[in-house]
């Protein structure tokens, strides 16, 4: 445009009285997000390798990649779909050696972290905006001013099993005579410390259940979010099918609430906390009288007769699994820690089912040095602290100490991808990349690397957090050249099998992860006398308190992800509860107490009291109360505040949902206060029976057997009598098995569905109504004879069951609903009317409907939408399509190569995701095909089979491996 | 004027001794002199009404269903239940027009006209929840079989919803066009009292009524060729409302039992509705000596019966629940008796079941508003019984993981008193611009037994 043209328009501008200019600020304005990192959608400047062996880009195709999830320190491997240069899901890698293709929800959820428009921009000084030049300038300044000084430098973070990010931090320390502080909100200091009574070294074993026989956990929940939960699930769950011949491993959990783990035991016994060591040494005396053992240890204790008994039953199935048997606990108790170790010894489990010499990297945080670098900042001796992966002003039991003596650091240096608690009380902050746009790398144990690529440019002006470190110890490099050496040096020289660097590098690009030769750590040699003093570190309550557990649970953990509107709406696996935490009462307690579901209780007192609704939690033991950590953080984000995302709809605000526990958790017993307010919960099931209320008849929709008639078990077919032909399925026949026994109820399934299909949030005041618009959710029943104080569970993934004769399909007046020759119900979102008909209709209440336009007008947050997805419209209802887009891409890409389909090639978001691998998905035409073969071997039953709709959804009968005298 | 023909016992149809002109001068005077002040009263009350309820509909619409509570279980509740409700109503009419002038039932002459502007408004206001209750109500014209350019694509012929649309559909045109056919003789006779405007206006829609004997020899053919068409929709309309719920598999709804049940309730609660109307009427527009105290009671007497007509199917209901062993049924039936919704059950089994038992008696048939408070009672429970059937049978059904509680919001309870609000309107607009009454055929009437009625009641 030339000169005299400009001018031109400008005047004609002044004219029209609207500057073109303002106009297209405002059109701007909409991508603003985007726009603020200068380059939008681009690719990373480094070259990246897919995984498949091609490396061309076709728009509209999507490109598969493979990584390692940054959500925890499990680090579990993933395959991240790219599509049009943007990561849009995140999947299980097969070929990662622990997680071996299974992604928990919030690891499937941390995609949509990427899109979070709420994430710092860019580097701050202060609250104001800075160059990343000017902040480097003036961290380096002030290191240099502290430690001229003569005053301390403290590098904080999180464990992060990260090689490279380990190097560059010991780079760093080196540089600037720092001292590196390592804390974890979710800590296993007990097991470290136990380790160090017992075995004289500081180590978090691996532990093996894909070796074990028999479990018994105390308080660990190891398929919910205990260390390493999918890695953990997937081993597991590979013992306990029965369908293979070779018997069903065993499980008891004793436990003061009820976890994921819990609810899968074949035996469970409430426990209180203060209970625990005398559980645990009881088990082992009577393990060792089994095993003609001498004492293990003086009893620690009288137990109840029900705990008494199930340790009975427990120590007898250790016993004779000698060798494949394996106690774990969650306990933050030392004591109880070693007296596990102590069981475990006897049992001859070190070197078979849990693992020192090649050890796990995680959680490896000690209480001390933190609470010694609190005491330092205190007392004014650290002259600038840098805190990266951790967000100690909230997620630390002592988070308000923390906060305060953050204040008396000369310099806190934050390295965040938000603008966290911690950030808030920075002096600098350098923003930080979501691990889809950095390079990184991770070993969670001895010998399992895997690596960190980006899978775009980074969409704010971030810096890796590897870069940042190396940055201020004076050395410019990318993170990429600095991993990639490091592999080069550290890595590569133990890989099995000699190959060139390049080619190496190339290949774990392409696939993920890779074992390499484990350096082995001592194994020490067990030291019985620790276990002759063993003192419990938690009392029972006293004076009507409660004794308190607070937990992590598998959707929020400890907080880090509290923005992310997947897991905020994601229900509790057990308690069913969306947006925020709850207090767990007993039913007893709660009839004691007068306490009823939305009752608002304050736990504590003082200070570090907190108001929380209160939730009647079956099997939950007496005179114990529970609450999930990682709510009520006060600068999570707009999404953990609950802020209505739309004003223009008419749906409450509601206040953010829970409360910070982390302070309460330094009490071992907390005073319980009923209030008079109510909050009613946002709970997806309301009821939690299979037996129903007046006619007391027990629903068949969960069929259990045991593990000894499993083989004699049949299912009875009874499809009832009918007027209309049978359809004609002439090529494929879609079906699904899901396999009640294995499935844990961890939710995985629910955020990888609602990543795939653009499923929306509705939001706590919608989930109130019951408005969830999840496509697949987990139905959970307790039962038992013992449904209140300790019941059994049944977990039931409830999809849309695809129908033969779909009582849906008959009913929509205009079509919208209808049947495809490969068994499909189809649902037509652009033909529906929106009359609700079919849902009524719907034996299974599968179908959901868009009661409102929901919210998409966070433009960033759009991009992790799924382009092979409609995004619906309000006022038309909508279902599980078995992943419709998924088969026509397979089929699409088996035509255009010329073959048959592949049985297995199809994989729905929900059967791909999940870590126990208790969805298979395939043609039941075919009687050799997977499913095939999983509904006929898992003695697979319909639901509701009776009133003749024709599932094609098969659930394999749930088998309890429980002894015959209590089946 | 005399008929020999009646029996001593039977007493004049119409009170007061009118003449033919006296007749035509009663029923004109609204249209002619103006209505009371009540029916301002009633008429500003009503408008407001259906204005609060048009706003909170286009309220509705513009930003969704959700702003009704309705829920992941439960797909309907005020919406259908307001449309069976309204859809029942229109029965009466239809009953009373039609199936009574088959059965010569020459009492009828008095009601009929207003009868049949209920059924009409009532149609009206059941056929507005369908078209609001869609998720995207500017497609509703998708339900119809319209030749299109998609396929072309056509309904679903399976779908009891479409059956509804053709139901409702030819019940809104066939009492339409028995409706205003027998208006025509009564438009002319307006026309020929009045002047300017209103002679036109009348004369135009009279179609040319010159009151020959040809013109009436057609009229009455073509009477009674309507009443015989309109006599099986009695019967048909409601059969095919109850099929949206017979033909479904939801326990509650899936029963054999729904079409003479719909029918009889529609029938039972399309004359509380005329009772409730006609009470007000013959007071407000001066009608007490055409509309009797025997009217009253006839229709009480119609409703007494299909009252227990309703109640012998509640009872069927209950014991095939039981007998029949569906464990879902059984379920359902239990959930309504005793969950947590019970007292809808309870309140409605008072209205429907102990409250019309005081019709047994005559001097509560005689009195007005004694009847006018059953009336009412009844109305509440009919809707109840369909709030019964639809929501609580779907807030409970196969899944316990899906069971939900369910609470109107403020639009639809608005929404239902809108449609009070069309249906009071509308007919309080009919009582002042239309003849009420059908005079030609009260004309008819006028003479029957009025000797041996003065003689007995000597009145």
């Amino acid at each position: 445009m030339t000169e005299d043209e400009r001018r031109q328009y400008e005047e004609q501008d002044k004219v029209d009285g609207l500057r073109r200019r303002d106009f297209l600020q405002i059109l701007g304005g909409s991508f603003a997000a985007l726009a603020a990192s200068g380059c939008g959608l681009s690719a990373p400047r480094e070259k990246i390798v897919p995984y498949a062996d091609k490396t061309d880009v076709t728009p509209g195709l999507a490109r598969w990649y493979a990584s390692t999830c940054g959500s925890c320190a499990a680090a579990c491997g993933v395959l991240v779909k790219s599509r049009d240069g943007r990561p849009i899901k995140m999947e299980g890698n097969p070929d990662h050696p622990l997680s071996r293709g299974g992604l928990c929800a919030r690891g499937q959820a941390s995609v949509l972290d990427l899109y979070d428009s709420s994430r710092l921009k860019g580097p701050l000084s202060g609250e104001s905006a800075t160059t990343w030049e000017q902040l480097d300038a003036a961290v380096v300044k002030a290191l240099d001013e502290a430690r001229r000084r003569g005053k301390s430098v403290r590098v904080l973070s999180q464990t992060i099993p990260s090689p490279s990010l380990d190097a560059a931090a010991a780079e760093f320390c080196a540089r600037h005579g720092a001292r590196r502080v390592i804390y974890d909100s979710a800590s296993a200091a007990a097991i470290l410390d136990a380790h160090r009574l017992t075995h004289g070294h500081a180590v978090l074993p691996r532990y093996r259940f894909d070796q074990a026989k028999a479990v018994v956990s105390f308080c660990a929940d190891f398929l919910g979010a205990w260390i390493s939960p999918v890695e953990f699930t997937k081993a597991w769950s590979s013992r306990r099918r029965p369908e293979k011949g070779q018997g069903m491993a065993w499980l008891a959990q004793f436990e003061s609430r009820m976890s994921v783990t819990g609810a899968n035991a074949d035996l469970r016994a409430p426990l209180r906390p203060s209970q625990e060591l005398a559980a645990v040494v009881e088990l082992g005396r009577l393990v060792a009288k089994r095993l003609g053992r001498g004492e293990f240890a003086p009893s620690a204790g009288s137990l109840p007769e029900p705990v008494s008994r199930a340790l009975e039953s427990a120590a007898g199935r250790l016993a004779a699994a000698r060798g494949e048997a394996l106690v774990v606990s969650g306990s933050p108790d030392p004591s109880v820690q070693a007296a596990v170790n102590g069981v475990n010894e006897l049992l001859g489990a070190y070197g078979k089912t849990l693992d020192i010499r090649h050890p796990s990297r995680q959680r490896q945080g000690l209480p001390d040095a933190m609470s010694g670098l609190i005491a330092e900042m205190e007392r004014g001796e650290v002259g600038a602290l840098v805190v990266f992966g951790a967000n100690p002003a909230y997620d630390h039991p002592e988070s308000a100490r923390v906060r305060a003596a953050l204040k008396k650091v000369g310099a806190v240096v934050v390295l965040s991808q938000r603008r966290d608690e911690t950030a808030q009380l920075a002096h600098y902050t350098a923003t930080a990349p979501h691990a889809l746009e950095s390079w990184g790398d991770a070993a969670p144990v001895e010998g399992t690397y895997s690596l960190v690529q980006p899978l775009i440019a980074p969409l704010f002006d971030s810096r890796s957090e590897i870069e940042s470190l190396l940055a201020w110890s004076g050395r410019k490099t990318s993170a990429h050249d600095f991993v990639r050496e490091l592999w080069r040096a550290k890595v590569h020289p133990r890989a099995k099998g000699a190959r060139n660097f390049d080619e190496f590098w190339n290949e774990i690009l392409s696939k993920g992860a890779v074992e390499v030769a484990p350096v082995e750590g001592p194994s020490g040699a067990f030291n019985a006398s620790a276990l002759a003093r063993l003192r419990p570190a938690r009392k029972p309550a006293s004076d009507g308190r409660f004794e308190f557990d607070a937990y992590d649970s598998v959707s929020m953990f400890d907080g880090r992800q509290a923005n992310n509107p997947w897991l905020q709406e994601l229900p509790d696996p057990v308690t069913k509860v969306t947006w925020g935490n709850v207090a767990l009462f007993s039913p007893e307690d709660a009839k004691s107490l007068g306490l009823e579901n939305g009752r608002m209780v304050r736990l504590g007192s003082g200070d570090d009291a907190v108001d929380l609704p209160a939730c009647v939690q079956p099997g939950q033991a007496a005179g114990t109360v529970a609450a999930a950590f990682g709510y009520g953080r006060p600068s999570a984000g707009p999404i953990a505040a609950n802020l209505p995302t739309r004003k223009l709809l008419p749906i409450d605000f509601d206040p953010p949902g829970g409360a910070d526990v982390y302070p309460l958790s330094r009490e071992s017993a907390v005073a319980v206060a009923v209030l008079a307010a109510t909050s009613p919960l946002a709970r997806t099931q309301q009821y939690d029976s299979q037996t129903v209320p007046f006619t007391g008849q027990e629903r068949p929709l969960i069929l259990e057997t045991t593990l000894s008639k499993f083989n004699d078990y049949e299912v009875k077919e009874e499809p009832g009598a009918t007027l209309w032909p049978k359809h004609e399925y002439p090529g494929h026949k879609w079906g699904m098995a899901v396999n009640l026994t294995s499935c844990t109820g961890c939710a995985a399934c629910v955020v990888a569905c609602q990543a795939e299909n653009n499923v929306p949030v509705v939001g706590k005041a919608e989930v109130r109504k019951s408005r969830e618009m999840h496509w697949i959710r987990i139905d959970r029943y307790y039962g038992g004879d013992d449904a209140e104080s300790n019941p059994t569970v049944g977990f039931q993934p409830m999809l849309c069951q695809q129908c033969d004769d779909a009582p849906c399909e008959t009913v929509c007046p205009v079509l919208a609903t209808s049947h495809s020759s490969e068994g499909l119900n189809m649902q037509v979102y652009n033909r529906c009317v929106g009359t609700r008909y079919c849902a009524n209709n719907c034996p299974y209440k599968v179908r959901r409907f868009n009661w409102f336009d929901y919210a998409h007008d966070d433009l960033l947050q759009n991009l992790a939408l799924n382009p092979d997805v409609t995004v619906r419209q309000r006022g038309i209802m909508e279902k599980c399509t078995f992943c419709s887009q998924r088969i026509y891409a397979a089929k699409f890409t088996a035509d255009s190569e010329g073959r048959p389909l592949k049985d297995g090639e199809i994989a729905p978001a929900c059967a791909q995701s999940c870590p126990a691998d208790a969805i298979v998905f395939g043609d039941t035409n075919d009687p050799d095909s997977r499913v095939s073969r999983a509904i006929r071997e898992n003695k697979s039953y319909r639901v509701l089979e009776e009133i003749g709709t024709g599932p094609a959804v098969r659930y394999g009968v749930k088998v309890r491996n429980v002894s015959e005298e209590k089946a | 004027m005399s008929h020999s023909a009646v029996s001593p016992l039977r007493v004049p149809l119409v009170d007061g001794g009118k003449d033919l002109a006296r007749v035509s001068e009663d029923v004109c005077s609204p249209i002619e002199h103006g209505p009371t002040w009540m029916w301002y009263a009633a008429f500003a009350l009503s408008s407001t009404v259906l204005a609060i309820g048009f706003f909170l509909v286009s309220d509705q619409i513009w930003t969704g269903i959700g702003t009704w509570g309705l829920n992941k279980s439960v797909g309907w509740a005020f919406d259908i239940t307001n449309f069976v409700f309204w859809v029942g109503i229109g029965h009466a009419g239809t009953l009373i027009s039609a199936i009574l002038f088959l059965f010569r039932q020459r009492w009828r002459t008095a009601v009929n006209r207003s009868a049949e502007a209920m059924t009409l408004f009532a149609v009206m206001c059941a056929g507005v929840f369908p078209l609001i209750h869609m998720g995207r109500p500017w497609l509703a014209y998708w339900v119809f079989p319209y030749p299109n350019n998609m396929g072309p694509l056509w309904p679903n012929f399976r779908s009891p919803l479409l059956w509804d649309v053709f139901a409702i559909s030819t019940y809104f045109t066939v009492s339409a066009t028995f409706w205003y056919m027998g208006l025509l003789p009564d438009l002319a006779l307006v026309a020929e009292r009045a002047r300017g405007l209103r002679r036109k206006l009348f004369r135009a829609l009279s179609m040319g009524w010159d009151g020959s004997m040809r013109t009436w020899n057609h009229y009455e053919v073509l009477y009674l060729l309507l009443a015989a068409l309109a006599t099986p929709l009695v019967l048909s309309v409601h059969t095919i409302v109850s099929f949206d719920f017979a033909t479904s598999i939801l326990p509650g709804w899936h029963t054999t039992l729904f079409p003479p049940y719909f029918v009889d309730g529609a029938i039972f609660s399309g004359f509380a509705m005329v009772l409730t109307l006609m009470i007000i009427a013959r007071k407000v527009m001066n009608f007490e000596d055409y509309i009797t105290l025997r009217h009253i009671d006839a229709m009480c007497k119609i409703t007494l019966a299909t009252g227990l007509i309703l109640e012998l199917a509640y009872a069927t209901e209950m014991f095939l629940a039981w007998y029949g062993a569906n464990p879902y049924e059984r379920f359902v039936f239990m959930n309504r008796l005793f969950g947590p919704m019970r007292w809808c059950y309870y309140t409605m089994l008072f209205c429907n079941v102990v409250a019309p038992q005081v019709l047994w008696f005559k001097r509560v048939r005689a009195t007005p508003w004694l009847v006018f408070i059953v009336s009412i009672l009844i109305n509440v429970g009919m809707w109840l019984e369909r709030f019964n059937i639809i929501a609580i049978s779907l807030h409970r059904d196969f899944l316990p993981s899906s069971w939900v509680s369910y609470h109107p919001t403020y639009i639809e309870i608005g929404t239902l008193c809108g449609s009070f609000g069309l249906f009071f309107t509308a007919f309080l607009l009919f009582c002042r611009f239309l003849p009420m009454i059908a005079i030609s055929e009260v004309k008819g009437v006028l003479g029957y037994a009025r000797r041996t009625g003065e003689a007995v009641h000597g009145a």
